[in-house]
């Protein structure tokens, strides 16, 4: 999970604030967050920021930093990899449980995998994997 | 008391080009109507009125036509013209045709890139061709370097019929999802779809946008479930 899923995650944990209300409550520049919540490549570089949302979450720092190495496009590597090669991937999701099998295809807001295991396809929402292994795939 | 055309605008101030781009009547329709050789109809006449801040009565539908030029004084009779006498050219060479151009080397180069994509080399290049590549006139390089572009576009593969658009939102539906939920959809496949929070549906898929998805139950009652809030889906019978 990226870390602006993970912020869009707990803004809607906590009541969908509004992104300018956070902003104002963390003393950031109006769209600091959007900016961070939106993108697809690695952002959130600055910890001092990342500090002061942290702080009006109520969450570890590490937590944000965390996501921050897991951003979007690093998914979509992964997932190009596990297609080409057509290698088992395990993904960890948000509701505990960790998946594996072959990707069958995927795009922006999900990739389609075959379990391991046999069975229908499932389609996995990419905001809902929270981490996946950083290196190869299992052949 | 209406007015011809001509003089209410040259009244006004008004060339006719900038009478034209005004009321949309072409100059050369003006022309008419100033001579008149037309009568002005009364759409146009609304038309004109505007730019000439006139009324439409004030403008003469048929305008007076002007009166023709002096006709010019004839000239005495003097004596005719002797005759010019015709130059006499000298008969003219004909040229020899030129030779045909040499293929340029860029062309060559271009050829050789070409052929290579299908596993040509220069060698098999050349006996297809007939000839060695140095030999090659401009005109046959490019007929050759379209023969192997036709080539190239004739077994390019067909494009990916999943129109890929980002989503104004990351979670959105993008390209193969759209279409993956598009056949089941059509088919009427029952869904099993896990939430965030670990609440679980089953439906047939009514409708979905961008953000959302429409499913309706067994019992035939339909919710719509946002795609933010799910975390995986797949045809139900089958364990995750």
């Amino acid at each position: 999970m990226s870390l602006g899923d993970e912020l869009r995650y707990l803004r809607a944990f906590h009541g969908g604030i509004h992104l300018q209300q956070i902003e104002a409550q963390a003393g950031l520049k109006p769209g600091t967050i959007r900016s961070i919540e939106q993108r697809y490549r690695r952002t959130g570089e600055d910890d001092e920021v990342l500090a002061k949302i942290a702080a009006v979450y109520g969450v570890p720092l590490e937590r944000l930093q965390f996501h921050r190495e897991r951003y979007r496009k690093a998914l979509s590597a992964v997932l190009q990899r596990a297609l080409e090669t057509g290698a088992t991937a395990r993904f960890e999701l948000r509701t505990g449980e960790t998946l594996a099998g072959r990707v069958c295809w995927w795009d922006l807001g999900a990739f389609g995998l075959e379990p391991e295991g046999g069975g229908p396809l499932i389609v996995v929402q990419r905001h809902a994997v929270v981490d996946w292994p950083m290196s190869e795939p299992s052949g | 008391m209406p007015e011809d055309l001509r003089t209410l605008r040259e009244r006004k101030k008004l060339s006719l080009n900038q009478l034209a781009s005004k009321s949309g009547i072409s100059i050369a329709t003006l022309i008419e109507y100033e001579k008149g050789e037309r009568e002005i109809p009364p759409a146009d006449l609304r038309r004109l009125a505007k730019p000439l801040f006139a009324n439409e009565w004030d403008i003469n539908p048929r305008s007076t036509p002007p009166p023709s030029p002096p006709a010019r004084p004839e000239r005495p009779a003097g004596p005719p013209r002797p005759p010019r006498p015709r130059e006499e050219k000298p008969p003219q060479e004909k040229r020899p045709p030129r030779p045909p151009a040499p293929a340029r080397s860029t062309q060559i180069a271009h050829l050789l890139a070409l052929a290579a994509r299908f596993n040509v080399d220069r060698a098999a290049l050349e006996a297809e061709i007939g000839k060695p590549l140095e030999e090659l006139t401009l005109k046959e390089a490019r007929f050759w370097n379209g023969q192997f572009m036709r080539r190239i576009v004739e077994e390019r593969p067909p494009k990916q019929a999943i129109d890929r658009r980002r989503a104004y939102l990351p979670e959105g539906i993008d390209g193969f999802e759209l279409a993956y939920l598009q056949a089941q959809q059509e088919a009427g496949v029952l869904l099993h779809f896990t939430l965030f929070d670990g609440q679980t549906f089953e439906g047939t898929v009514a409708g979905f946008g961008p953000y959302q998805i429409t499913i309706r139950e067994a019992g035939g009652d339909e919710i719509t479930l946002n795609k933010l809030a799910i975390a995986y889906y797949r045809k139900a019978g089958g364990a995750a």
